[in-house]
């Protein structure tokens, strides 16, 4: 009976969670100081928020919040204590192809480590979390990118689509993309 | 705390069967002490769980529903946590994973509200093909039951007969119909085109108006694990009116013995709290309704000295006959969109395949499109390819909209060889664990391999299938029956046509259980069906004196 | 007994009689003017008599409706032409008296919850036509409804004269020739039949209608009525004369306000039934009201507010849990009950049948009760355009949600502060006022201390009084013999 995520469950997993949430905690604080990074960088072992912020809206072109982002970056700091030099040596590939969407980049990224990282960033951002192993915590899911491209037609679950009755069987043709 | 449990009407299990015997029974002017093995819980705690779920569990039902230690429940995580609880054998071992959160309310929290009735036919299996039992009665007895539960938890459905599920009623659905999103239309094209009628599925679902102080569905696609408003019907609803009407709801107790006494009347149960103390309820008439899998173990667990092979088991039919609808799942990736996540999960369904003369050969079934979202198993999926920026965006676009679930569910006759015993094993209460042997037995499987896969085939075909990936397993569809199955004859049946013990006056066995046949659809309205009419039995019963 | 009301009686005999109910389809026959029947209809619906007279789930004007005021329920009467238990053995004359002055056929006072003091100004005409529908377009309803008992000692309706000749004004409604004949019937709409002023005009003490703030916004029950006249920040002064006539015909006006309450009733049964050019009367009427500005009020209610969510921070904070002992906070509460409907970011649905949470006067008023209201009690109220529905959160026992005080306060302070009027607070006190109907008035306690003082004072002067006479006894000054 050890579930990972309850509030009545085993002291190891309660654990793993408390890491996570005291960094998403530090960071809530963060996040309503936009770029006050310098105070936290000390106490949390992650990734400035900036920083992570520029790689990730290169790396994905589509608006990202700033809240969610803190979020995100201080559990990847955590789970990749290498993700800051990842970023650095992306952001230098960016900086010398002049990029401004990820197509401009993202072949010129070398496969292996950066790789990776470039696509950890781009998961967690479109899928709210940055593990999918059992107990992962969610960062996002109402603005997890991945329900995005078709919610022109299906509603993201749990929110309304409609008022009562109000869809119906016409669907927007597949090659629409929405803008988000 | 002085135990001075006692009511007119002592009602074990929250569910929706338990709810709807509870309430006519407290009209009626009978107290009600009703007791419930898990925790009474709040619904907005059950959304935001099931919004903290990471993608990869948000389809498991039980995920947002973490279980009591005192009434655990299926775990379905990892094959090890869904061994925990359920012990089960056979060949089928695997399509008796039941989903049924024990938590006040019971399993309607996370069904998919679905309400289909039984045909005429569906009643007499045994005179009309040879095979399985017949009813105690037929259709027509039992009709006025089914509006009752229809108008009872709000059924909306078609209003021509030529799309209604039987065409045999004596009143019009409360609601009408629910639109069909994109993808249940272009389903119902397909399946025309081979002959086959997609119906817009009778269902207890709120269409386009409130009704008992619910609002009307507004398309949230999340029917399961939970109706974030409760525009589905569910037993948690009913709750607080219940309390309204006088009724008196225990939570955190854990029925595990029935006491008899003078003339094998059910004199008390007996329930443990959650510090696992013991504790007495006396009461004149008795309803056990915890689902078909809790309520034969609770009589298998009674047994005494008058009633040697467990209370109301003089017959060895209790946890005999175990039913479900054995479920092949395919997933398909098609050409074209269908688009999914518009609506309820569920809101159709293609009924005529589960009637014909063939049921002297082989089961009948039913066939659906899911009607979930996609956008999450699609966007996984397309995170998985390495894809970035439009690339990825189109690949999520299209996995979402052209990947379905197809879905078989297959009639299963009463066998007594699929049966529910005490496992040796012991819960956290020490109480007996649930051991169910499950063979769907060569008149399913003749039934996939000659008619229902075919049908399939054909279907996907329709699509415009271009990947597949069918299951070749059964699967559970929770539609738990047959465990205290009705008869009129107390040797080979476990209740009379009221859902009375036959071996207890005044103990009922209303639900899943009772159910003689379970038809190809699913099993919640016949159980209100049956509930209704046992609680009739009850009301005039002990009026009667 | 003239022509007419001998007719009348004869058909009302014929009604006793036969039991049938009272709509006359043979007309003229037995002397009853089918058309002054219709017209009482019209005029009964644009009066909303059946807000009060018809119970939830009762018969129409059968009566035994609470409505709860500051000093405790009052219930309608029966206004069917039932003899035993209505209004079938009234004159016209007597009818013309309790609409317009308030004194029933017995000649007790009514209480002004029925809004006599605006029907007065109802025309002779319009008075007549309601009595022909009440007594040949309604059906008799022999059940007598719960009777009023107010506490001591508002209880002795005698008191109500003292109220009258204080409060209520007489004489019909007189035309303006200044203005439109457009706004002069909407003027009359309003003063009469309408009764707008009854909810919006706040009261004074003796809970009598403050005339020189007409309009300004007043609390009735739970629900507070705003401020309708033409400011444009205190009052609808930014609303046109189309919105105005949408929201009368509907309740809806997306991205400003929505109708629940009474005001929701009032569309359902009266305003979606008035004529277009009755209901642009009353628009043209309530547009051209001067505006009245609280100082209090810097931006206009439907300005406030924009999409924010909690599950930026909130999301995935507190995993999975089974049990419903924590506290919630407001905006987890907000998140679970209801952000499915109204959205995560409070931007309602795509189509506006969920209203958004910003730009929303339940949550734009300085005055929170509205929120707290309808979180309690929910909204029903159908028009033309179908039903508006969202479930109560524990006004009512049998709802399927029932949220305390304390997270009522906790939801209504998230909702406030993300999508409304800032500074604006809840508490649980408030709430359980809500609940039990809105603020009581200090009226029946001052009454009675008033009048125990008065007891008292009277006591008193006789006990000085006998002191002072014995003691003139005393001292010989009266003989006793």
């Amino acid at each position: 009976m050890t579930h990972p995520l309850r509030d009545d469950c085993p002291l190891e997993y309660n654990l793993f969670r408390r890491q996570l949430l005291g960094g998403g905690i530090a960071f809530i604080g963060l996040a309503a100081v936009p770029y006050g990074v310098a105070a936290f960088a000390d106490t949390v072992p992650n990734m400035p928020l900036p920083k992570f912020m520029e790689v990730s809206s290169l790396l994905i072109n589509h608006q990202l919040n700033g809240d969610v982002g803190g979020r995100l970056a201080t559990a990847m700091g955590v789970a990749y204590p290498d993700i800051e030099q990842n970023i650095d040596a992306i952001l230098v590939i960016a900086r010398k192809n002049n990029a401004k969407i990820v197509e401009d980049f993202y072949p010129d990224i070398p496969p292996g480590k950066l790789q990776d990282a470039a696509l950890a960033i781009i998961s967690a951002w479109y899928s709210g979390v940055i593990s999918e192993e059992l107990g992962s915590e969610v960062y996002a899911y109402e603005l997890a990118l991945m329900y995005q491209p078709a919610s022109d037609v299906m509603t993201i679950p749990s929110y309304a689509i409609s008022g009562p009755n109000g869809w119906n069987a016409s669907a927007a043709p597949l090659a629409d993309m929405p803008k988000f | 705390m002085s135990d001075n449990y006692s009511a007119d009407v002592v009602v074990v299990g929250t569910g929706v069967v338990g709810c709807t015997v509870a309430e006519h029974a407290l009209d009626a002017g009978l107290s009600v002490l009703m007791l419930e093995a898990g925790p009474r819980v709040e619904r907005w705690q059950i959304v935001e769980n099931f919004r903290n779920l990471p993608p990869s569990l948000k389809a498991n039902w039980d995920a947002a529903y973490p279980p009591k230690p005192w009434a655990p429940h299926l775990e379905t995580y990892t094959d090890a946590s869904a061994a925990e609880y359920l012990q089960l054998e056979g060949p089928d071992a695997l399509a008796y994973r039941q989903g049924y959160v024990r938590y006040a309310g019971g399993a309607t929290w996370h069904w998919a509200g679905i309400c289909w009735r039984l045909t005429p036919e569906d009643m007499k299996l045994k005179s009309l093909y040879g095979v399985g039992r017949d009813w105690a009665f037929d259709y027509n007895t039992l009709e006025p039951y089914y509006t009752r539960a229809e108008y009872a938890l709000g059924v909306s459905g078609p209003s021509d007969p030529a799309l209604q599920w039987p065409p045999m009623r004596s009143k019009p659905y409360p609601m009408g119909q629910l639109p069909f999103g994109p993808g249940e239309q272009r389903f119902t094209d397909v399946a025309a085109k081979i002959g086959l009628h997609n119906l817009p599925a009778a269902q207890a679902r709120n269409s386009g108006v409130s009704y008992n102080g619910r609002p009307a569905c507004c398309g949230n696609n999340n029917c399961f694990p939970v109706c974030p408003i409760g525009a589905k019907y569910d037993a948690a609803t009913t709750l607080p009116r219940i309390e309204a009407k006088g009724g008196v709801i225990l939570a955190n107790a854990v029925v595990y013995r029935v006491e008899t006494g003078s003339k094998n009347a059910v004199q008390a149960v007996h329930f443990f709290d959650q510090d696992k103390v013991s504790h007495r309820v006396t009461g004149k008439v008795f309803v056990i309704a915890c689902n078909g899998i809790e309520t034969p173990k609770i009589l298998l667990m009674s047994k005494n000295e008058k009633n040697s092979n467990g209370v109301a088991n003089s017959s060895d039919q209790v946890g005999r006959n175990m039913m479900d609808q054995p479920k092949i799942s395919a997933q398909i990736t098609m050409a074209e969109p269908l688009w999914t996540g518009v609506g309820p999960v569920q809101s159709s369904s293609i009924m005529n395949t589960s009637q014909g003369d063939f049921r002297n050969v082989h089961t009948g079934a039913l066939f659906r499109m899911e009607n979930a979202a996609r956008s999450r198993v699609g966007g996984l999926a397309a995170l998985k390819k390495g894809l970035v920026g439009k690339a990825l965006d189109a690949e999520i676009r299209r996995l979402s909209a052209c990947t379905a679930t197809l879905t078989i569910e297959h009639e299963l006759i009463p066998l007594p060889y699929n049966r529910l015993t005490l496992s040796a094993k012991k819960d956290w209460l020490g109480l007996n664990k649930p051991n169910i042997y499950y063979d769907v037995s060569d008149y399913v499987r003749r039934s996939t391999a000659t008619y229902t896969l075919p049908i399939l085939k054909q279907l996907m075909a329709g699509l415009g299938t271009t990947d597949s990936q069918i299951n070749n397993f059964y699967t559970h569809s929770d539609h738990i029956m047959g465990g205290c199955i009705m008869g009129t004859d107390p040797s080979t049946s476990v209740v009379d046509a009221d859902c009375r013990a036959h071996d207890h006056d005044n103990l009922f066995l209303p639900g899943g259980g009772a159910m003689t046949t379970g038809g190809s659809g699913n099993s919640t309205l016949t159980m209100v069906a049956l509930a209704m009419k046992a609680s009739d039995a009850i009301v005039s019963q002990l009026k009667a004196g | 007994m003239t022509l007419r009301t001998r007719c009348l009686a004869i058909a009302f005999s014929l009604l006793i009689l036969s039991g049938i109910p009272a709509v006359c389809h043979a007309g003229d026959a037995n002397g009853i003017d089918t058309a002054s029947v219709q017209r009482g209809a019209y005029i009964a619906t644009a009066s909303d008599c059946t807000a009060c007279h018809t119970a939830q789930g009762g018969l129409p004007f059968a009566g035994g409706m609470a409505i709860s005021s500051p000093v405790g329920n009052i219930y309608s009467s029966n206004i069917t032409p039932s003899v035993s238990a209505g209004i079938g053995a009234y004159t016209e004359a007597e009818f013309a008296r309790a609409i317009r002055k308030g004194i029933r056929k017995d000649g007790a006072n009514l209480y002004p919850a029925m809004p006599y003091t605006s029907y007065r100004t109802l025309s002779d005409d319009d008075v007549s036509d309601l009595y022909a529908y009440f007594m040949h377009g309604v059906a008799p309803v022999d059940l007598k409804p719960q009777q009023t008992s107010l506490p001591f000692p508002m209880n002795i309706r005698l008191s109500m004269k003292v109220w009258n000749l204080l409060f209520l004004d007489s004489g019909t409604f007189a035309a303006d020739p200044s203005h439109t004949a457009d706004w002069n019937r909407g003027a009359y709409l309003v003063a009469g039949a309408a009764h707008c002023s009854t909810c919006h005009t706040p009261r004074g003490f003796l809970m009598q209608e403050l005339a020189d703030r007409g309009f300004t916004g007043a609390q009735v029950g739970a629900w507070y009525a705003p401020n309708i006249t033409s400011d444009p920040l205190s009052g609808i002064g930014t609303w046109n004369q189309a919105g105005l006539v949408q929201y009368l015909q509907t309740g809806s006006l997306a991205g400003n306000a929505r109708a629940a309450g009474s005001m929701g009733e009032a569309v359902e049964h009266s305003f979606r039934y008035l004529s277009a050019a009755d209901i642009n009367a009353i628009a043209t009427y309530i547009h051209a009201i001067p505006p009245v500005r609280d100082p209090g009020d810097a931006a206009s209610r439907f300005s406030y507010g924009q999409p924010s969510s909690a599950v930026v921070t909130l999301r995935g904070q507190n995993g999975v849990r089974s049990d419903d002992d924590s506290a919630p906070s407001g905006a987890e509460l907000f998140q679970g009950n209801c952000a499915s409907c109204h959205g995560a970011f409070g931007q309602g649905s795509k189509d506006g049948y969920y209203p958004s949470l910003f730009h929303n006067s339940a949550t734009g008023l300085a005055n929170p009760n509205n929120l707290i209201a309808v979180i309690l009690n929910g909204v029903d109220r159908t028009s033309a355009i179908g039903q508006a529905y969202m479930p109560g959160f524990g006004g009512h026992p049998s709802d399927m949600n029932q949220l305390s005080d304390a997270e009522i306060a906790a939801l209504s302070n998230y909702v406030l502060s993300q999508f409304g009027r800032s500074g604006i607070v809840v508490s649980s006190n408030d709430v359980a006022q809500e609940r039990l109907g809105g603020p009581s008035s200090p009226l029946i306690l001052l009454a009675r201390v008033g009048m125990g003082l008065a007891v008292f004072v009277v006591l008193l002067c006789a006990i000085l009084f006998s002191f002072w006479y014995r003691s003139r006894q005393n001292t010989g000054r009266l003989k006793i013999s």
